[in-house]
């Protein structure tokens, strides 16, 4: 069975631009637009193999998707990446506080997301 | 399939050109309430986007500039700066120039570096010395250095204790020495088990242990870091190196983390910006004088160089080839609710039933199956119109996003024009298609500058007039019938009757003794070169006029109307279809040949009386239509055809109106009015003059559109013959 990834991010064009590297990569993906709408379409459905989030997004933002899902059973060891552009160390602190597994910053190419998916991907 | 992300940069320009619009129209709204957190996180966002997509795409200036405005939205959000109406306008200056930037990075169109130079600088002095942060640059976090050369191998000692709430992080330590594995060889793993408590006591969810472990790879020390890089911050890390049993490095977490790289430019500074730096200018100054730069135009027309025609007609020129670099490279892209696919995919599901229920009757169909037959074919029917009627709704669009250019227009007339103006805009959720969104644009803009201009009064003789000093402009849309109507109206002065006729008469319009209805004058100003203005301004009658507007309007097969009342106000009603693959048109018959009028363009259909017509010499041939004489055309002499009648009283004569001339189409008969579906005459054949498109009919025959402004120079031409 292949590997599931939920990819969130507002902006469309990043979306799919990790969720064709992802599905490129063998994975099945669900996309969410923010915060609220990943919540929505991961509740009571099947635990994913990884996610990977945006910060800044409308409705509910990354640091606290990341808060939500950790309290959810099914995503409470789950790897959870998050996008950042900041390398500034408020952003992944706060990250980290709120159980992000690790980071990617942007830019980024497909090579990198997946050589850190692999990093954190448990065996 | 390649693994690289070019493939998605249309799908950024269409985003990017989103998130402008986001911006743009919260800023505006900002200057408004610039108290507005939300607004204030919502464009930070929309900025945000921008330069995190466009550093993706290598589009470093876009990624630059966007970040220099992030920088002072992040300190407007954070409330370390307030929004003032100086800020907002740089903000808003910085959106123009950051538009620039990204159709510069799209169609690799020229930037004004100049602009681009000064706006950086007075969004760094805004920010009060907090711009000196540079952005990231490159591929990816370039933490990695070049490995040195030789495979060489390293011996590293690690000592790792991890945090204890390492699991509810989702990290797992197994992960870091199967990487470690993948890129050496791990001699030696011990574990540290000394802080695991009581099994009574213990939480399953903690890390208790820690690990030394003894490590040979060929890989570089940086690359050994990086296996800790999400940890490492949090932990107890000491990796040391073994050199021929020396230890020569201790390093733990607090030693200085990798070299970033640093984002500034190598290019050397401009000379104002150095000039300043070293006190000799002020900023002021130096953005006063930059101001003043003139272009390379203005100098050598001082010089003689070349006379300001040339120069213009270079700059039209430049511009032209800008714009037809623009449409060269602008995909046609729309992005659908995937809402509608799926109502579509399911329709076409219906639709493959019912043809396999009909090509199964068909293959054993007996004469009494016929009410069968027919209720089949009456269920293809509706699959095949409804399937029709959902793909034209994926070329539909909200006119929202027309009209959306508005309200950062009517900021700026009003503060050119020291006018107050609001503008109210309503029915922006009404759809129409793309095309014909993107192309009213131009005429939308260029309607709302004349209200703005030439229609709303300046405050005092506004007041003077008992009206609020506050003048309004209205933009409207809603839907009647297949069309879509659009009105533009202000509450301004009203189209002055005797001024236009002045003008119209002094400009050989009309005669000086013509006695015109309101109809007949108010479509004056749709004339080329007719303006009411005294002079010209900056905002309208820049040369392009009304007729432009109304030839667009008419060449998406619209039209436009105009009431006005004397010192209350104008509304121009623009009616245009809702696609522009698709018309109401009037079939009609010459001899054995079909043709299709545009129904637009027909005004009404007249038998004439015997005397009616008349032929004047230059003119051809003349028709009266009660008491006003208009050219005529047999169309069988025009297409070459064996008509029917040749006598125009047996015939039927279609009168027409297209840019405002009219004229009579002569054919033999009125077939009926059907919609019909336009195929490129040009894409499939080639032009043919008088000729707009041509539609497959009902019995399978091509019948040719008629292109009425083609068909009119056609018979002039044939007159001048």
């Amino acid at each position: 069975m292949s590997k599931t990834a939920l990819v969130v991010d507002d902006s469309p064009t990043m979306r799919q631009m990790v969720a064709f590297t992802l599905t490129n990569a063998g994975f099945t993906v669900v996309e969410a637009e923010h915060g609220k709408d990943a919540v929505a379409k991961v509740a009571g459905g099947p635990p994913m193999d990884i996610v990977v989030t945006d910060l800044n997004m409308p409705e509910m933002d990354g640091i606290s998707l990341i808060k939500e899902l950790r309290k959810m059973a099914a995503f409470k060891f789950t790897p959870i990446l998050m996008l950042t552009t900041e390398s500034a160390a408020d952003k992944k602190q706060a990250g980290k506080e709120a159980g992000a597994t690790g980071w990617i910053v942007k830019p980024f190419n497909p090579d990198l997301i997946l050589k850190i998916i692999a990093k954190v991907l448990p065996t | 399939m390649s693994n690289d992300f070019s493939q998605f940069q249309d799908a950024f320009f269409e985003e990017a050109a989103e998130h402008l619009a986001v911006v743009e129209e919260g800023l505006l709204a900002l200057e408004q309430h610039p108290e507005d957190l939300d607004l204030l996180n919502k464009i930070f966002r929309s900025a945000h986007s921008i330069k995190g997509t466009s550093g993706m795409f290598g589009f470093n200036a876009v990624a630059q500039f966007t970040h220099k405005m992030e920088t002072l939205l992040d300190l407007l959000r954070n409330g370390q700066k307030a929004v003032t109406p100086v800020i907002a306008d740089l903000l808003l200056r910085s959106t123009d120039c950051l538009k620039t930037l990204i159709d510069a990075a799209k169609t690799g169109s020229s930037v004004d570096d100049v602009t681009v130079q000064r706006l950086t600088e007075e969004l760094a002095a805004s920010q009060n010395a907090s711009g000196s942060q540079s952005m990231p640059q490159g591929n990816g976090p370039s933490k990695i250095k070049p490995a040195s050369a030789g495979p060489e191998l390293y011996s590293y000692a690690i000592a790792w204790a991890p945090p204890d709430w390492l699991f509810q992080r989702g990290l797992d330590p197994q992960q870091i020495f199967k990487e470690l594995a993948d890129i050496g060889t791990l001699s030696q793993v011990t574990v540290d088990a000394t802080k695991l408590p009581e099994l009574a006591t213990m939480d399953p969810e903690k890390c208790y242990l820690s690990w030394r472990m003894k490590f040979e790879t060929a890989k570089d020390r940086q690359v050994v870091d990086a296996v800790f890089e999400f940890v490492r911050e949090d932990s107890v890390l000491t990796i040391t190196e073994e050199v021929q049993g020396k230890e020569l490095e201790v390093r733990g977490e607090e030693s200085p983390s990798f070299v970033t790289p640093d984002g500034t430019e190598s290019k050397p500074k401009p000379l104002g910006e150095l000039l300043v730096e070293s006190g000799v200018v002020s900023r002021e100054t130096l953005n006063k004088a930059l101001s003043q730069q003139k272009r390379v135009g203005e100098i050598l027309v001082e010089q003689h160089a070349a006379t300001p025609q040339q120069i213009s007609q270079a700059l039209q020129k430049q511009q032209d080839n800008a714009a037809h670099a623009k449409k060269g490279t602008e995909t046609a892209s729309i992005r659908v609710d995937t809402d509608k696919i799926d109502k579509l995919i399911n329709l076409v599901g219906e639709l493959v039933i019912t043809q396999s229920m009909l090509s199964d009757l068909g293959s054993r169909f007996e004469i009494n199956q016929l009410p069968v037959l027919l209720e089949r074919m009456a269920q293809l029917e509706g699959n095949t119109r409804e399937i029709q009627e959902r793909v034209m709704s994926i070329r539909m669009l909200p006119i929202g996003t027309a009209f959306s250019r508005f309200p950062r227009l009517i900021r700026d007339l009003s503060a050119n024009a020291g006018k107050k103006i609001q503008l109210v805009l309503s029915g922006e959720e009404t759809e129409l298609d793309k095309t014909v969104i993107e192309s009213i644009g131009d005429p939308l803009t260029h309607l709302v500058r004349n209200s703005a201009d030439h229609g709303l009064e300046p405050p005092d003789e506004r007041l003077d007039n008992n009206k609020p000093e506050l003048g309004t402009i209205r933009l409207n849309a809603f839907h009647e019938g297949g069309n879509i109507c659009i009105t533009v109206e202000d509450d301004g002065r009203g189209l002055n009757r005797d001024k236009i006729l002045a003008k119209a008469v002094k400009q050989g319009l009309i005669a000086e003794n013509e006695k015109l209805s309101d109809d007949q004058i108010w479509p004056l100003i749709f004339k080329p070169g007719f303006s009411t203005a005294e002079k010209v301004t900056d905002v309208s009658g820049r040369g392009v006029g009304m007729d432009v507007v109304k030839r667009n309007i008419e060449g998406l097969g619209g039209t436009v109307k105009i009431k006005t009342a004397l010192g209350k106000g104008t509304v121009f009603t623009l009616k245009l279809p809702l696609t522009l693959a698709i018309t109401e048109g009037m079939t009609v018959r010459v001899g054995t040949e079909t043709y299709i009028v545009p129904l637009l363009s027909i005004l009404e259909s007249i038998q004439p009386k015997a005397g009616a017509m008349k032929t004047v010499v230059g003119k051809g041939e003349l028709i009266n239509v009660r008491e006003t004489y208009l050219p005529m055309i047999r169309m069988y002499e025009v297409f070459a055809l064996q008509p029917e009648y040749t006598d125009p009283t047996k015939a039927i004569l279609l009168i027409l109106e297209t840019e405002g001339e009219r004229v009579a189409v002569m054919v033999d008969e009125i077939l009926g009015q059907q919609q019909v579906v336009i195929k490129s005459m040009e894409k499939n054949f080639r032009k043919v003059d008088g000729i707009a498109g041509a539609t497959i009919l009902g019995d399978g025959t091509v019948g040719f559109i008629l292109d009425i402004r083609g068909l009119l120079e056609i018979a002039r031409r044939g007159v001048a013959a």
